[in-house]
């Protein structure tokens, strides 16, 4: 008889304490299925193009959009002459230089800089140049560069 | 003697423009308000209310007390 109650002791203490313990152990591992994961939409971002010189256009005058309204790689002795850089992208200021420089020796006649912020638009940078006293006549270059890196050359010409 | 004459570019005009921004110019300026200070320009500027003394270092030429400041007067405010 005491056998069987101490027996029955045991037992009760150890459902007692699987089940105290039943309520510590983790949670079992979830059976159900996970839901199909849909493929997700790519959304689209817009193309960061890296800023960079289009093209380079000479003229004697320019509207307000600084575009090139004659052009012309034949000037004047009095002309004012337009370099105008188009240009698209983005990124960092980008410092723009004009070096304007005369006949096949490169005699320096200039050199002008002009920092801008790109910001993703097509974009016009004009240099202009002009001489009080008159361009002599010959041939001239003006080189556009980026940063210090050329980006095109121009050449024109001044006749009487 | 043959002396090629190098034609003088010296009275040459340069420009330029763009349509995209230009950055900000390194030193900008500010002009005073009433109740403003130099504590309180250092701190809207730099936000750091003890930077004070850049701004009136600055300005020597203008400012002669850093606590007289003038509404009116524009002042240039170092880079940060």
């Amino acid at each position: 008889m005491r056998f069987h109650r101490t027996t029955t002791l045991i037992l009760l203490g150890c459902i007692a304490l699987f089940g105290c313990k039943k309520k510590e152990e983790a949670p079992p591992p979830e059976t159900v299925a996970p839901a199909p994961v849909e493929s997700p939409t790519p959304t689209p971002t817009p193309a960061t193009v890296p800023f960079k010189v289009t093209s380079i256009d000479l003229g004697k005058a320019i509207g307000p959009d600084k575009k090139v309204t004659d052009p012309t790689t034949t000037f004047g002795p009095k002309d004012t002459i337009y370099a105008v850089v188009s240009s698209e992208g983005s990124g960092p200021d980008v410092k723009l230089t004009a070096k304007w420089t005369f006949g096949d020796k490169g005699q320096p006649v200039g050199s002008e800089d002009k920092t801008v912020t790109p910001n993703g638009s097509a974009s016009a940078t004009e240099f202009h140049a002009s001489k009080k006293s008159g361009w002599p006549v010959g041939h001239y270059k003006v080189e556009i560069l980026a940063d210090g890196t050329s980006a095109g050359t121009k050449e024109f010409e001044v006749k009487k | 003697m043959a002396n090629e004459e190098k034609p003088d570019f010296s009275d040459v005009e340069l420009g330029s423009s763009s349509t995209l921004p230009t950055p900000e110019p390194e030193e900008q300026t500010y002009t005073i308000v009433s109740g403003d200070s130099l504590s309180k320009i250092a701190k809207h500027f730099y936000g750091d209310a003890g930077r004070w003394r850049e701004i009136f270092e600055a300005n020597r030429d203008v400012i002669k007390d850093p606590d007289l400041i003038y509404p009116g007067h524009t002042i240039k405010i170092p880079s940060a």
